[in-house]
């Protein structure tokens, strides 16, 4: 459902002239946000560009096709009719329904597009970002990050990314019809990027706004990953780093958030953890630790009902219900049916499975040696069974129980406690 | 004048008997071979010319013929050259041709009269159908292997001419005696902090399941592997002598004594070729790598840098269990009954694999694991992450994960007994349609199979290949009758998908 814009013609022509000048070869925030102060709005800028008045900054350089004549061969309307049938909004710095964070930032889009509900860009905003190559702990803390500051009301913001983005993402998804997720694509809003993400981006759409800077059908080109980091940042009050490796793409977000006076925080980590040392660097450069989402609320000032500092632990993220036919839930997909997602009705009984209780610690004396053997780091099966001293078959038994509890998760044979 | 002398040749692995006719003739001189010779056994006609002049005999002015019969079955290599000298100097009259009935020739002769050791001996000797062979003395304890044959040694073709007239000594033919014990190899005792590779070694040569360990540079891929043969049943005598044979065609070492006692470990470079591989070749079919493991262990190490036609090329004689060479006039068997055993890093940035630890791009990571084909991988029963130990697990080690080679090996013994039993060469031969047969599984058993069926973290495929490693574990824990539960939980865990992509959220 689209905010329907204002039927005022005039209103359209500026939209449409929008939707064409991101279509520009080699068009970037500066030099759209240049033109479109300049000539004074969308349509103004697309008649200076046409006719010539307004071209590239700089030399021209051989090669390039000049704007005016790229411009000539681009049809404002018949994109502007492409993106309205593809449910995609189009704003720009000055409209009233602009998103007023992103308005005040240093170098905002010029020209937003959207699929969703952009208004709630105007509540409380929180970004929860991390790497791609997390681990199963990471992974769930995002989840749980995403849902609970959801459920108190905030916008999760994070990038759509594999990983703690799209774990925070879920998260919030899986909140109280008061939450709220903005996902900032470095792509165009129509073009899921990576695409076994496509349902994600759905329901992120659903639950909230797919926004970007790129025009409806533009690929997710390299440079426009950091140019997207900004827009995290800018549309954040408090930018919260669950796992990152040293160098990571998330500390480049970090770095717009501190230019832009946000708040980072970070969440701790083990010091061997490799998807920890960006965190725990920040920690040590003075960033706020966050264990929780109590935490983050805190920061914001957020003053919650409930006394309680932490949320009861809760249950493993939830996988989606994808809608049937969707082409991101192939058998590709297999492996992630596994550690993380509930265990299905029928799982096996056997006299072992029933000798573990339902804290998944303490009743089997051999589930909390497995348990301390997994610890808080990714470690390997060959490990476990190595410092457990247990069969195979044993270890490999209460994993899989502890697995079902929640209290441990696989990826690629490697297993890492979750609580 | 005529003179046949017997001999043979090699096609693939096998001796094939062969009569050396030799015509000396009025006519201008010349000398020719027919019969399907191949360049090499064509040049023995400068080798033979020189041996003969070099050894004091005289070369005939005349028309020499040399016919290779059967006219069908391609001749190769240099091992004619003591026949077809022999028959030369028979036909001429320089030696009494009737001397030679009776007797097969093998060796090949430099151009000072020398006799040489050649390459498949033990197929040749065993090819012949006379009751004595002349072998250089380099080859005679090979030769005497089969026994029933009288091998004579000599050192050179005076040597052989005048042996056979009586006017000189056949050299002694060493060590006929069964060698003393080779070489163990190293021992399992020192691999520590390895609990679930040394499981997949002692399940591998337990079951002849081929093994797959993915794990990062210096986490014991190739440790683990090396002592696979150590564990591996001693050759029983028919097994020595198969294996003995193929390294004689393939022109291996073959150890002192000649019988190779130890299961085999063979480890080609990726870079190997097709034929260095698998076998074949244009002229001569030699066994390949994969025929000179038979009974042993083939190891792959860096399977994702092997080229994908000659991992797709391994695939058929798994499964079969041999080579099949064809070619115009005949096809060849060779044998490929071996233990695969495969290693590869779990992505190519050198990291641990661990979801955390790796540097690489998705696409880097599925085209990493794409080197490895599907269906090369489904032939892994095993499938093992294998991973540095970390100091600070070894400090106290379990006692019973320093087991060593002996004890391992004598569960491995008995493990492969019960499968005899079975009537099955191991349990990785199980067929499918037997498996409720001879590896049935308890109730338990099935209900978590199917539970992993549903899941989706098992193809039918792999549920076939999980049975028989169970069995293998029962087999190993001595236990009889439906295989229980717990076997079948470390059988999953040791088929592993090292290469499954990260996961996305939906
Ligand atoms: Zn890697």
């Amino acid at each position: 459902m689209r905010r329907e814009p204002a039927s005022a013609a005039g209103r359209r022509d500026d939209e449409a002239a929008a939707v064409a000048l991101c279509g520009l070869p080699g068009i970037g925030p500066v030099s759209l946000g240049r033109l479109l102060s300049e000539a004074g709005g969308p349509a103004a800028a697309w008649e200076a560009v046409r006719s010539g008045n307004l071209g590239r900054p700089g030399n021209p350089r051989p090669g390039i096709v000049p704007w005016a004549v790229a411009a000539a061969r681009i049809d404002p309307w018949t994109r502007w009719e492409a993106a309205v049938a593809g449910g995609i909004g189009v704003t720009w710095v000055g409209r009233p329904d602009y998103p007023s964070r992103l308005a005040l930032d240093p170098l905002p889009p010029p020209v937003l597009f959207w699929r969703g509900h952009l208004e709630v860009l105007d509540r409380r905003c929180v970004a929860v970002i991390g790497t791609r190559r997390c681990t199963p702990g990471g992974r769930r803390l995002a989840w749980e990050l995403g849902r609970d500051l959801a459920e108190a009301g905030m916008c999760v913001v994070s990038g759509l990314a594999l990983g703690i983005d799209g774990h925070a993402h879920l998260g919030a998804c899986t909140a109280g019809p008061r939450g709220a997720t903005v996902g900032v694509a470095a792509s165009g809003v129509d073009v899921p990027y990576p695409r076994r993400h496509a349902a994600l981006w759905q329901r992120v759409v659903e639950r909230g706004a797919v926004i970007s800077e790129t025009a409806p059908g533009g690929p997710a080109q390299r440079w426009r990953f950091p140019a997207r980091n900004r827009v995290i940042a800018g549309s954040s009050e408090l930018v919260v780093v669950v796992e990152s490796h040293s160098g990571g793409g998330s500390l480049l977000t970090v770095e717009a958030a501190l230019e832009r006076g946000i708040e980072v925080r970070a969440v701790p980590g083990p010091v061997h953890s490799s998807a920890s040392e960006g965190t725990n660097q920040l920690l040590f450069e003075g960033a706020g630790p966050v264990r929780s989402a109590a935490d983050v609320l805190d920061a914001m000032g957020e003053v919650r009902a409930t006394g309680r500092r932490r949320p009861p632990p809760s249950p493993p993220p939830e996988r989606p219900a994808s809608p049937p036919g969707d082409p991101a839930r192939g058998s590709r997909d297999r492996s992630a049916q596994r550690g993380s997602g509930p265990p299905p009705a029928g799982q096996p009984r056997s006299s072992r499975r029933d000798a573990v209780g339902p804290a998944g610690q303490g009743e089997d004396p051999r589930a909390a040696r497995v348990l301390a053997a997994v610890g808080w780091e990714p470690t390997s099966l060959n490990r476990v069974v190595a410092r457990v001293g247990l069969p195979i078959a044993v270890v490999v038994a209460v994993l899989e129980q502890l697995a079902a509890l929640g209290s441990v998760a696989e990826e690629r044979g490697w297993w890492q406690r979750l609580r | 004048m005529l003179a046949t002398v017997s001999s043979a040749t090699l096609l693939g692995v096998e001796g094939c008997a062969i009569r050396v006719e030799v015509h000396v003739g009025n006519g201008l001189p010349g000398f020719s071979i027919v019969g399907l010779p191949d360049a090499t056994c064509r040049e023995a006609r400068d080798r033979v010319r020189a041996a003969v002049v070099s050894s004091g005999f005289k070369w005939p002015q005349h028309r020499i013929t040399v016919n290779l019969a059967p006219t069908s079955v391609r001749k190769a290599g240099s091992g004619m050259d003591l026949p077809i000298a022999v028959g030369v100097l028979g036909a001429d009259g320089q030696l009494d041709p009737s001397l030679c009935d009776g007797i097969a020739f093998f060796g090949e002769l430099g151009l000072d009269g020398s006799l040489r050791r050649l390459a498949g001996t033990l197929p040749l000797v065993g090819a012949a159908r006379e009751p004595a062979v002349v072998v250089p003395v380099a080859c005679a304890a090979e030769a005497s292997l089969l026994g029933g044959t009288r091998v004579l040694a000599a050192v050179s073709l005076r040597n052989v001419v005048l042996a056979i007239a009586g006017q000189d000594q056949w050299s002694r033919v060493p060590g006929a005696a069964p060698a003393t014990e080779q070489d163990p190899g190293e021992d399992l005792a020192d691999v520590r902090g390895q609990p679930v590779g040394r499981l997949a070694v002692e399940v591998a040569a337990a079951g002849g399941h081929h093994l797959l360990l993915v794990g990062p540079p210096g986490a014991g891929k190739t440790m683990l592997a090396r002592r696979i043969p150590g564990i591996l049943p001693p050759l029983t005598r028919a097994e020595a002598l198969d294996v003995t044979r193929v390294h004689s065609a393939a022109g291996l070492e073959l150890p002192p004594g000649a019988l190779v006692l130890r299961p085999p470990f063979r480890v080609p470079h990726h870079s190997a070729s097709m034929v260095s591989l698998i076998g074949g070749g244009t002229t001569q079919i030699r066994p390949g790598e994969l025929s000179c493991s038979s009974h042993g262990v083939l190891f792959l190490d860096e399977l994702g840098e092997f080229s994908s036609s000659v991992l797709d090329a391994l695939r058929q004689p798994l499964e079969d269990g041999a080579v099949v060479v064809c070619r115009a006039r005949h096809s060849v068997r060779l044998p490929a009954q071996c233990l695969l055993v495969a290693a590869m890093n779990p992505c190519p940035c050198g990291g641990d694999g661990s979801p955390a630890g790796c540097r690489c791009s998705e696409a880097a990571r599925a085209r990493y694991a794409s080197k490895v084909s599907g269906p090369l991988l489904d032939r892994f029963d095993l499938r093992v992450a294998v991973d540095p130990p970390d100091v600070s697990d070894l400090v106290a080690p379990d006692p019973a994960a320093t087991e060593t080679s002996a004890t391992v090996a004598a569960r491995v013994a008995r493990a492969r007994g019960r499968a005899a039993a079975r009537g099955v060469r191991c349990n990785a031969a199980i067929p499918g349609r037997r498996l409720d047969e001879l590896a049935a599984i308890d109730g338990a058993s099935r209900r978590l199979l199917e539970h992993r069926l549903r899941q989706g973290r098992l193809s039918a495929r792999g549920m076939h290949r999980v049975r028989r490693v169970a069995r293998t574990l029962a087999d190993l824990a001595g236990e009889e009758g439906a295989v229980a539960e717990e076997h079948v939980l470390a059988a999953l865990a040791l088929r592993s998908e090292p290469f499954a992509p990260s996961r996305g959220v939906a």
